[in-house]
Protein backbone atom coordinates (compact mmCIF):
# COMPACT_ATOMS: atom_id res chain seq x y z
CA UNK A 1 0.00 0.00 0.00
CA UNK A 2 2.80 2.44 1.13
CA UNK A 3 4.53 1.74 -2.85
CA UNK A 4 1.43 2.84 -4.54
CA UNK A 5 0.99 5.75 -2.25
CA UNK A 6 4.05 6.77 -2.85
CA UNK A 7 3.92 5.93 -6.82
CA UNK A 8 1.29 8.67 -6.79
CA UNK A 9 2.50 10.94 -5.08
CA UNK A 10 5.84 10.56 -7.26
CA UNK A 11 3.79 11.83 -10.30
CA UNK A 12 2.39 14.67 -8.73
CA UNK A 13 6.11 15.95 -7.37
CA UNK A 14 8.73 16.29 -10.50
CA UNK A 15 10.63 18.26 -8.13
CA UNK A 16 12.26 16.23 -4.98
CA UNK A 17 13.17 19.24 -1.80
CA UNK A 18 14.28 17.61 0.37
CA UNK A 19 18.03 17.05 1.33
CA UNK A 20 19.50 14.93 4.11
CA UNK A 21 21.92 16.23 6.19
CA UNK A 22 25.13 15.11 4.78
CA UNK A 23 27.48 12.70 6.59
CA UNK A 24 30.51 15.06 5.99
CA UNK A 25 28.74 17.03 8.48
CA UNK A 26 28.60 14.38 10.93
CA UNK A 27 32.24 12.97 10.44
CA UNK A 28 33.22 14.33 13.79
CA UNK A 29 31.02 12.07 15.51
CA UNK A 30 33.37 8.88 13.63
CA UNK A 31 32.10 5.92 11.66
CA UNK A 32 33.24 2.70 13.68
CA UNK A 33 31.21 0.03 14.80
CA UNK A 34 30.31 0.57 18.32
CA UNK A 35 30.51 -1.92 20.88
CA UNK A 36 27.47 -4.25 21.85
CA UNK A 37 28.44 -4.93 25.33
CA UNK A 38 27.39 -1.23 26.68
CA UNK A 39 23.97 -1.78 25.30
CA UNK A 40 22.85 -4.99 27.85
CA UNK A 41 26.07 -5.57 30.34
CA UNK A 42 25.63 -4.97 34.09
CA UNK A 43 28.93 -4.21 34.77
CA UNK A 44 29.06 -1.50 32.75
CA UNK A 45 25.79 -0.04 33.55
CA UNK A 46 27.14 -0.46 37.33
CA UNK A 47 29.38 2.45 35.76
CA UNK A 48 26.64 4.19 34.12
CA UNK A 49 24.66 5.00 37.39
CA UNK A 50 27.64 7.47 38.79
CA UNK A 51 29.07 8.21 35.64
CA UNK A 52 25.24 9.35 34.02
CA UNK A 53 22.97 9.59 36.24
CA UNK A 54 24.72 10.57 39.76
CA UNK A 55 26.41 13.55 37.16
CA UNK A 56 23.29 14.80 35.40
CA UNK A 57 20.54 16.77 35.69
CA UNK A 58 17.86 14.84 35.48
CA UNK A 59 14.08 15.24 34.42
CA UNK A 60 11.40 14.46 36.72
CA UNK A 61 7.99 16.47 36.67
CA UNK A 62 6.42 19.56 35.86
CA UNK A 63 5.24 22.64 37.47
CA UNK A 64 1.83 21.85 36.97
CA UNK A 65 2.08 18.73 39.39
CA UNK A 66 2.73 21.09 42.33
CA UNK A 67 -0.17 23.85 41.69
CA UNK A 68 -0.27 25.23 45.18
CA UNK A 69 1.61 25.82 47.87
CA UNK A 70 1.84 22.42 50.18
CA UNK A 71 1.74 20.65 47.25
CA UNK A 72 3.84 17.56 46.78
CA UNK A 73 4.79 15.02 44.33
CA UNK A 74 7.30 11.92 45.01
CA UNK A 75 9.93 10.13 42.45
CA UNK A 76 11.54 7.42 43.23
CA UNK A 77 14.81 7.07 40.62
CA UNK A 78 15.92 3.35 40.97
CA UNK A 79 18.71 3.88 38.91
CA UNK A 80 20.46 5.60 41.97
CA UNK A 81 18.24 4.05 44.81
CA UNK A 82 16.42 7.12 45.48
CA UNK A 83 13.02 8.39 46.55
CA UNK A 84 12.66 11.84 46.21
CA UNK A 85 10.00 14.67 47.70
CA UNK A 86 9.51 17.42 45.61
CA UNK A 87 7.12 19.94 47.17
CA UNK A 88 6.24 23.70 46.47
CA UNK A 89 6.49 25.62 49.82
CA UNK A 90 4.95 28.60 51.61
CA UNK A 91 7.05 30.93 50.05
CA UNK A 92 5.62 29.54 46.51
CA UNK A 93 9.73 27.79 45.99
CA UNK A 94 9.78 24.36 44.70
CA UNK A 95 12.07 22.27 46.25
CA UNK A 96 13.62 18.51 46.46
CA UNK A 97 14.84 16.30 48.93
CA UNK A 98 15.68 12.56 49.58
CA UNK A 99 12.34 11.26 50.77
CA UNK A 100 14.61 10.09 54.11
CA UNK A 101 13.61 10.00 57.38
CA UNK A 102 16.70 11.87 58.96
CA UNK A 103 15.89 9.82 62.05
CA UNK A 104 17.09 6.57 61.32
CA UNK A 105 16.50 6.15 57.57
CA UNK A 106 12.76 5.02 56.98
CA UNK A 107 11.07 6.28 53.61
CA UNK A 108 8.90 9.62 55.07
CA UNK A 109 6.30 9.53 52.15
CA UNK A 110 4.08 7.16 50.58
CA UNK A 111 1.62 8.75 48.71
CA UNK A 112 2.72 9.97 44.89
CA UNK A 113 1.40 13.06 45.36
CA UNK A 114 -0.60 15.26 47.76
CA UNK A 115 -0.81 18.39 49.65
CA UNK A 116 0.21 18.94 53.32
CA UNK A 117 1.78 21.34 55.13
CA UNK A 118 3.90 19.04 57.31
CA UNK A 119 5.56 15.23 56.23
CA UNK A 120 5.59 12.66 59.47
CA UNK A 121 7.56 10.10 59.69
CA UNK A 122 5.52 6.79 60.90
CA UNK A 123 7.88 5.48 62.67
CA UNK A 124 8.62 7.62 65.25
CA UNK A 125 6.91 10.77 64.09
CA UNK A 126 9.61 13.07 63.11
CA UNK A 127 8.06 15.59 61.19
CA UNK A 128 9.71 18.13 58.81
CA UNK A 129 8.16 20.90 57.04
CA UNK A 130 7.83 21.81 52.93
CA UNK A 131 11.20 23.11 53.24
CA UNK A 132 12.86 20.62 54.79
CA UNK A 133 12.99 21.34 58.06
CA UNK A 134 12.71 19.17 61.31
CA UNK A 135 9.77 21.00 63.49
CA UNK A 136 9.42 18.43 65.67
CA UNK A 137 10.25 15.14 67.06
CA UNK A 138 9.00 13.36 70.41
CA UNK A 139 11.20 13.58 73.23
CA UNK A 140 13.81 15.18 71.09
CA UNK A 141 15.78 16.07 74.36
CA UNK A 142 17.03 12.44 75.08
CA UNK A 143 19.17 13.10 71.32
CA UNK A 144 22.33 14.18 70.84
CA UNK A 145 21.58 16.42 68.13
CA UNK A 146 20.74 19.59 66.89
CA UNK A 147 17.02 19.91 64.86
CA UNK A 148 19.14 22.58 62.19
CA UNK A 149 21.25 19.07 61.55
CA UNK A 150 18.25 16.90 60.95
CA UNK A 151 17.05 18.40 58.17
CA UNK A 152 16.10 16.32 55.07
CA UNK A 153 18.37 16.39 52.61
CA UNK A 154 18.55 18.84 49.96
CA UNK A 155 18.70 17.25 46.44
CA UNK A 156 19.66 20.29 43.63
CA UNK A 157 16.37 20.87 41.70
CA UNK A 158 15.79 23.36 39.13
CA UNK A 159 12.80 24.27 36.67
CA UNK A 160 12.98 25.42 32.93
CA UNK A 161 10.33 25.65 31.20
CA UNK A 162 7.64 24.44 33.37
CA UNK A 163 9.80 21.29 33.77
CA UNK A 164 11.52 20.26 37.10
CA UNK A 165 14.63 19.10 37.17
CA UNK A 166 17.27 17.17 40.02
CA UNK A 167 20.80 16.63 39.91
CA UNK A 168 21.34 13.98 42.70
CA UNK A 169 25.23 14.63 42.85
CA UNK A 170 27.71 18.24 42.55
CA UNK A 171 25.92 19.91 39.77
CA UNK A 172 29.10 22.17 38.02
CA UNK A 173 26.67 24.65 37.27
CA UNK A 174 23.06 25.85 36.91
CA UNK A 175 20.26 23.37 34.84
CA UNK A 176 20.70 26.52 32.42
CA UNK A 177 24.08 26.16 31.83
CA UNK A 178 23.43 22.29 31.34
CA UNK A 179 20.68 22.80 28.71
CA UNK A 180 22.98 25.86 27.09
CA UNK A 181 20.55 27.19 24.09
CA UNK A 182 18.12 24.40 24.47
CA UNK A 183 16.54 25.79 27.48
CA UNK A 184 15.35 28.82 25.16
CA UNK A 185 13.80 26.45 23.35
CA UNK A 186 12.03 25.02 26.13
CA UNK A 187 10.70 28.57 27.44
CA UNK A 188 9.47 28.85 23.96
CA UNK A 189 7.28 25.31 23.73
CA UNK A 190 3.98 24.56 24.92
CA UNK A 191 5.42 22.72 27.94
CA UNK A 192 6.23 26.24 29.70
CA UNK A 193 2.59 27.14 29.56
CA UNK A 194 0.96 23.89 30.33
CA UNK A 195 -1.10 23.17 33.28
CA UNK A 196 -2.00 19.30 33.13
CA UNK A 197 -0.88 16.31 31.06
CA UNK A 198 -1.79 13.06 29.79
CA UNK A 199 0.51 10.23 30.68
CA UNK A 200 1.14 6.34 30.16
CA UNK A 201 3.48 4.54 31.29
CA UNK A 202 5.57 1.20 30.03
CA UNK A 203 7.93 -1.61 31.31
CA UNK A 204 10.31 -3.05 29.04
CA UNK A 205 12.84 -5.97 29.32
CA UNK A 206 15.28 -4.09 27.61
CA UNK A 207 18.54 -1.48 28.36
CA UNK A 208 17.62 2.09 28.54
CA UNK A 209 19.82 3.59 25.69
CA UNK A 210 18.39 1.03 23.02
CA UNK A 211 15.08 2.49 24.38
CA UNK A 212 16.29 6.01 24.28
CA UNK A 213 17.56 5.08 20.23
CA UNK A 214 14.57 3.81 18.83
CA UNK A 215 13.02 7.40 19.26
CA UNK A 216 15.96 9.26 18.06
CA UNK A 217 16.44 7.67 14.76
CA UNK A 218 13.10 7.66 11.65
CA UNK A 219 15.28 4.75 9.74
CA UNK A 220 12.35 2.40 11.18
CA UNK A 221 9.75 4.51 10.93
CA UNK A 222 8.39 2.79 7.55
CA UNK A 223 8.70 -0.50 8.76
CA UNK A 224 7.26 -0.60 12.37
CA UNK A 225 4.88 2.20 11.79
CA UNK A 226 3.28 1.43 8.29
CA UNK A 227 0.15 3.46 9.34
CA UNK A 228 1.12 5.97 10.92
CA UNK A 229 4.66 6.45 8.39
CA UNK A 230 3.19 5.69 5.11
CA UNK A 231 1.60 9.85 4.86
CA UNK A 232 4.58 11.40 6.17
CA UNK A 233 7.04 9.65 3.84
CA UNK A 234 7.67 10.56 0.10
CA UNK A 235 10.26 9.35 -3.08
CA UNK A 236 12.33 11.84 -2.02
CA UNK A 237 12.79 11.44 1.56
CA UNK A 238 11.62 7.35 2.14
CA UNK A 239 12.61 7.04 5.17
CA UNK A 240 10.71 10.75 6.29
CA UNK A 241 14.32 11.22 7.97
CA UNK A 242 15.03 14.77 9.46
CA UNK A 243 15.81 18.96 8.01
CA UNK A 244 18.94 19.28 10.12
CA UNK A 245 20.69 17.83 13.38
CA UNK A 246 21.76 20.18 16.02
CA UNK A 247 24.12 18.74 18.96
CA UNK A 248 25.25 21.25 22.40
CA UNK A 249 27.48 19.15 24.55
CA UNK A 250 25.52 15.87 25.59
CA UNK A 251 22.40 16.98 24.74
CA UNK A 252 21.13 16.82 20.71
CA UNK A 253 18.09 17.78 18.50
CA UNK A 254 16.35 17.32 14.79
CA UNK A 255 13.95 19.03 12.90
CA UNK A 256 11.32 16.87 11.94
CA UNK A 257 10.36 16.94 8.00
CA UNK A 258 7.13 17.55 7.01
CA UNK A 259 5.87 16.61 3.81
CA UNK A 260 4.81 19.52 1.66
CA UNK A 261 1.76 17.34 -0.40
CA UNK A 262 0.15 15.23 2.55
CA UNK A 263 -2.82 13.93 1.86
CA UNK A 264 -5.30 15.36 4.15
CA UNK A 265 -6.67 12.97 7.04
CA UNK A 266 -10.09 11.72 6.73
CA UNK A 267 -12.42 10.32 9.22
CA UNK A 268 -12.71 10.28 12.74
CA UNK A 269 -9.00 11.31 12.34
CA UNK A 270 -9.68 14.41 10.50
CA UNK A 271 -12.32 15.53 12.87
CA UNK A 272 -9.80 15.23 15.73
CA UNK A 273 -7.53 17.58 14.13
CA UNK A 274 -10.06 19.74 13.05
CA UNK A 275 -11.62 19.94 16.87
CA UNK A 276 -7.79 20.43 18.13
CA UNK A 277 -6.18 22.79 15.76
CA UNK A 278 -9.17 25.36 16.62
CA UNK A 279 -8.38 24.46 20.44
CA UNK A 280 -4.42 25.03 19.47
CA UNK A 281 -4.98 27.97 17.96
CA UNK A 282 -6.65 29.71 20.74
CA UNK A 283 -3.79 29.00 22.63
CA UNK A 284 -1.31 30.44 20.28
CA UNK A 285 0.83 27.19 19.88
CA UNK A 286 0.27 26.72 16.14
CA UNK A 287 2.98 27.30 13.70
CA UNK A 288 5.36 28.29 16.45
CA UNK A 289 9.46 28.57 15.47
CA UNK A 290 9.88 25.47 17.85
CA UNK A 291 6.95 23.11 16.48
CA UNK A 292 9.50 21.16 14.43
CA UNK A 293 12.17 20.53 17.16
CA UNK A 294 12.53 17.47 19.01
CA UNK A 295 15.01 17.77 21.68
CA UNK A 296 17.12 14.85 22.93
CA UNK A 297 18.43 15.90 26.67
CA UNK A 298 21.19 13.97 27.96
CA UNK A 299 20.97 11.64 29.63
CA UNK A 300 17.29 10.46 29.17
CA UNK A 301 15.02 12.99 28.19
CA UNK A 302 12.94 13.76 24.88
CA UNK A 303 10.08 16.30 24.13
CA UNK A 304 8.60 17.27 20.39
CA UNK A 305 7.36 20.43 19.88
CA UNK A 306 4.58 19.78 17.85
CA UNK A 307 1.67 22.07 19.08
CA UNK A 308 -1.05 19.26 18.44
CA UNK A 309 1.03 15.83 20.10
CA UNK A 310 3.16 18.14 22.11
CA UNK A 311 4.86 15.10 24.36
CA UNK A 312 7.69 14.01 26.41
CA UNK A 313 9.07 11.08 26.78
CA UNK A 314 11.76 10.16 29.73
CA UNK A 315 12.91 6.55 29.74
CA UNK A 316 13.90 5.43 33.19
CA UNK A 317 16.79 3.11 33.57
CA UNK A 318 15.89 0.52 36.16
CA UNK A 319 18.63 -2.19 35.51
CA UNK A 320 20.91 -2.94 32.70
CA UNK A 321 18.05 -5.27 30.84
CA UNK A 322 14.87 -3.18 32.08
CA UNK A 323 13.71 0.23 32.00
CA UNK A 324 10.14 2.48 32.42
CA UNK A 325 8.78 4.56 29.62
CA UNK A 326 6.80 7.55 30.69
CA UNK A 327 5.47 9.33 28.28
CA UNK A 328 3.35 12.57 28.52
CA UNK A 329 1.67 14.74 26.12
CA UNK A 330 1.29 18.68 27.92
CA UNK A 331 -1.63 20.72 27.39
CA UNK A 332 -2.61 24.51 28.12
CA UNK A 333 -5.55 24.12 30.32
CA UNK A 334 -8.08 21.73 31.50
CA UNK A 335 -10.45 20.54 28.58
CA UNK A 336 -12.71 23.42 28.09
CA UNK A 337 -14.93 21.99 25.68
CA UNK A 338 -16.22 18.78 24.85
CA UNK A 339 -14.67 18.86 20.95
CA UNK A 340 -11.14 19.84 22.92
CA UNK A 341 -11.47 16.65 25.32
CA UNK A 342 -12.16 14.52 22.16
CA UNK A 343 -9.12 15.60 20.21
CA UNK A 344 -6.95 15.13 23.63
CA UNK A 345 -8.16 11.74 24.37
CA UNK A 346 -7.46 10.92 20.57
CA UNK A 347 -3.81 12.35 20.33
CA UNK A 348 -3.44 10.79 23.26
CA UNK A 349 -4.18 7.10 21.83
CA UNK A 350 -2.94 8.26 18.39
CA UNK A 351 0.49 8.26 20.27
CA UNK A 352 0.15 5.56 22.57
CA UNK A 353 -0.42 3.29 19.31
CA UNK A 354 2.90 4.53 17.90
CA UNK A 355 4.92 3.91 20.42
CA UNK A 356 3.10 0.50 21.10
CA UNK A 357 5.01 0.10 18.20
CA UNK A 358 8.27 0.72 19.12
CA UNK A 359 8.16 -0.75 22.57
CA UNK A 360 7.55 -4.54 20.92
CA UNK A 361 10.41 -4.21 18.57
CA UNK A 362 12.98 -2.77 20.98
CA UNK A 363 12.61 -5.36 23.59
CA UNK A 364 13.07 -7.75 20.79
CA UNK A 365 16.09 -6.04 20.35
CA UNK A 366 17.58 -6.30 23.44
CA UNK A 367 16.74 -9.70 23.89
CA UNK A 368 19.39 -10.37 20.65
CA UNK A 369 21.77 -8.04 21.64
CA UNK A 370 21.89 -9.72 25.49
CA UNK A 371 22.47 -13.32 24.01
CA UNK A 372 26.18 -12.15 23.68
CA UNK A 373 25.94 -12.98 19.46
CA UNK A 374 27.31 -9.20 18.66
CA UNK A 375 30.56 -8.04 19.50
CA UNK A 376 29.21 -4.56 17.49
CA UNK A 377 26.14 -3.04 16.10
CA UNK A 378 26.34 -0.45 13.65
CA UNK A 379 24.69 3.51 13.00
CA UNK A 380 24.49 4.85 9.15
CA UNK A 381 24.36 8.55 8.72
CA UNK A 382 21.16 9.21 10.10
CA UNK A 383 21.33 7.65 13.04
CA UNK A 384 24.04 9.72 14.23
CA UNK A 385 22.04 10.95 16.77
CA UNK A 386 22.16 7.68 18.59
CA UNK A 387 26.03 7.53 18.10
CA UNK A 388 25.98 10.73 19.71
CA UNK A 389 24.47 9.31 22.74
CA UNK A 390 27.03 6.10 22.95
CA UNK A 391 29.80 8.49 22.32
CA UNK A 392 28.58 10.84 25.10
CA UNK A 393 27.88 7.98 27.27
CA UNK A 394 31.07 6.16 26.82
CA UNK A 395 33.15 9.33 27.37
CA UNK A 396 31.50 9.95 30.83
CA UNK A 397 31.84 6.14 31.71
CA UNK A 398 35.86 6.24 30.65
CA UNK A 399 36.38 9.02 32.71
CA UNK A 400 34.59 7.84 35.43
CA UNK A 401 36.76 5.00 35.34
CA UNK A 402 40.14 6.57 35.47
CA UNK A 403 38.82 8.63 37.84
CA UNK A 404 38.32 5.37 40.13
CA UNK A 405 41.22 3.83 38.79
CA UNK A 406 43.34 6.82 39.65
CA UNK A 407 42.31 6.66 43.54
CA UNK A 408 42.53 3.21 43.81
CA UNK A 409 45.98 3.20 42.63
CA UNK B 1 -32.05 -1.74 29.11
CA UNK B 2 -33.93 -1.83 26.18
CA UNK B 3 -37.50 0.55 27.92
CA UNK B 4 -35.27 3.20 29.22
CA UNK B 5 -33.39 5.63 27.20
CA UNK B 6 -29.19 6.19 27.96
CA UNK B 7 -28.76 8.94 25.34
CA UNK B 8 -30.19 12.35 24.76
CA UNK B 9 -32.84 11.89 22.48
CA UNK B 10 -31.36 13.07 19.28
CA UNK B 11 -29.00 10.05 19.19
CA UNK B 12 -31.47 7.66 19.83
CA UNK B 13 -29.82 5.78 16.84
CA UNK B 14 -27.03 5.07 18.68
CA UNK B 15 -28.88 3.65 21.74
CA UNK B 16 -27.59 -0.05 20.96
CA UNK B 17 -24.17 0.71 21.80
CA UNK B 18 -24.73 3.04 25.14
CA UNK B 19 -24.53 0.03 27.24
CA UNK B 20 -20.78 -1.43 25.60
CA UNK B 21 -19.05 1.99 24.53
CA UNK B 22 -20.39 4.77 27.45
CA UNK B 23 -17.44 4.19 29.67
CA UNK B 24 -16.02 6.12 32.55
CA UNK B 25 -12.21 6.73 32.16
CA UNK B 26 -9.60 6.76 29.72
CA UNK B 27 -7.91 3.40 30.09
CA UNK B 28 -11.50 1.78 30.53
CA UNK B 29 -12.47 2.51 26.83
CA UNK B 30 -8.85 1.94 25.53
CA UNK B 31 -9.05 -1.56 27.41
CA UNK B 32 -12.54 -2.19 25.66
CA UNK B 33 -10.92 -1.20 22.37
CA UNK B 34 -8.60 -3.67 23.16
CA UNK B 35 -11.18 -6.35 24.00
CA UNK B 36 -13.46 -6.23 21.25
CA UNK B 37 -14.10 -8.25 18.04
CA UNK B 38 -13.79 -7.13 14.72
CA UNK B 39 -17.20 -7.00 14.31
CA UNK B 40 -18.00 -4.94 17.77
CA UNK B 41 -15.98 -2.40 16.23
CA UNK B 42 -17.06 -1.87 12.48
CA UNK B 43 -20.70 -2.36 14.32
CA UNK B 44 -19.54 1.24 16.65
CA UNK B 45 -17.84 2.61 14.35
CA UNK B 46 -20.14 2.56 10.99
CA UNK B 47 -23.30 3.88 13.28
CA UNK B 48 -21.29 6.21 15.21
CA UNK B 49 -18.80 7.81 12.78
CA UNK B 50 -20.96 9.78 10.85
CA UNK B 51 -22.67 11.21 13.98
CA UNK B 52 -19.39 12.67 15.80
CA UNK B 53 -19.52 16.16 14.53
CA UNK B 54 -22.80 16.61 15.56
CA UNK B 55 -22.41 14.88 18.70
CA UNK B 56 -19.11 17.35 19.29
CA UNK B 57 -21.88 20.37 18.24
CA UNK B 58 -24.15 19.48 20.46
CA UNK B 59 -22.12 18.76 23.62
CA UNK B 60 -20.02 22.21 23.01
CA UNK B 61 -23.24 23.76 22.47
CA UNK B 62 -24.31 22.48 26.12
CA UNK B 63 -20.74 23.20 28.00
CA UNK B 64 -19.52 20.42 30.72
CA UNK B 65 -21.58 22.27 33.36
CA UNK B 66 -24.87 21.67 31.83
CA UNK B 67 -24.11 18.06 31.39
CA UNK B 68 -26.79 15.83 32.66
CA UNK B 69 -26.02 11.79 32.75
CA UNK B 70 -27.57 11.47 29.37
CA UNK B 71 -24.89 13.81 27.94
CA UNK B 72 -22.02 12.42 29.80
CA UNK B 73 -22.90 9.31 28.23
CA UNK B 74 -23.17 10.53 25.05
CA UNK B 75 -19.29 12.04 25.36
CA UNK B 76 -18.18 9.09 26.97
CA UNK B 77 -19.05 7.41 23.69
CA UNK B 78 -17.69 10.09 21.63
CA UNK B 79 -14.50 9.47 23.36
CA UNK B 80 -14.59 5.55 22.92
CA UNK B 81 -15.07 6.24 19.31
CA UNK B 82 -12.07 7.89 19.23
CA UNK B 83 -10.26 4.45 20.22
CA UNK B 84 -12.19 2.32 17.93
CA UNK B 85 -11.67 5.24 15.03
CA UNK B 86 -7.39 3.95 15.34
CA UNK B 87 -8.71 0.58 15.38
CA UNK B 88 -11.16 0.70 12.34
CA UNK B 89 -8.94 3.44 10.51
CA UNK B 90 -5.34 2.99 11.09
CA UNK B 91 -4.62 -0.34 12.43
CA UNK B 92 -7.14 -2.38 10.26
CA UNK B 93 -5.95 -6.04 10.13
CA UNK B 94 -2.83 -5.41 12.62
CA UNK B 95 -5.08 -4.64 15.33
CA UNK B 96 -5.36 -7.98 17.05
CA UNK B 97 -1.27 -8.06 17.41
CA UNK B 98 -1.41 -4.31 17.86
CA UNK B 99 -4.18 -4.78 20.78
CA UNK B 100 -1.42 -7.44 23.08
CA UNK B 101 1.56 -5.27 22.47
CA UNK B 102 -0.75 -1.87 23.33
CA UNK B 103 -1.50 -3.76 26.92
CA UNK B 104 1.54 -2.91 28.20
CA UNK B 105 1.11 0.97 27.44
CA UNK B 106 -0.92 1.87 30.88
CA UNK B 107 -2.38 5.10 30.64
CA UNK B 108 -2.25 6.63 34.06
CA UNK B 109 -3.57 10.13 33.66
CA UNK B 110 -6.08 12.19 31.57
CA UNK B 111 -7.77 15.50 31.57
CA UNK B 112 -10.82 13.35 30.84
CA UNK B 113 -9.98 11.39 33.65
CA UNK B 114 -7.62 8.09 33.34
Amino acid sequence: MWKNRAGEIAMNSPNPTFTPVGQDALDWLGTDPVPAKPYYDPEWFELEREAVFRRSWQQIGHVCELPENGSFIRRDLEVLGASLLITRGQDGEIRAFHNVCTHRGTILVDEDEGKRNTFSCPYHMWTFGLDGDLISAPDFESFHVSKAECALPAVACEVVGGLIFVHLGKPEGTLREWLGPYATKLEMMPVARATTFSEYVYEIDANWKLTYDNFQENYHLRFIHPSAAGPVTSPDNPFAYPTAYDFHGPHRSQRIWTKPDMDPPTGVQAIAFQRGAVQAMADGILGTETAKDYLGLFPNFFLFGSPMQHFSHTVYPIAAGKSRGVIRLYWIGEDETPSERFAREYFMATARDVHTEDRAVIERGHKGLASGALKHIHFQTQESLCRHLFNMVAEKVEAYRSEKEGAAA
Amino acid sequence: MSTQTMLPESFTALEPFAVDWALTGSAARAARRGSSTAEERQAFYAAAAGELPRALDYLDGKGFDAFDAADERLMAMMLSLGHVALAVEQQKDAEPRHARDRAHMQITKTPAGA
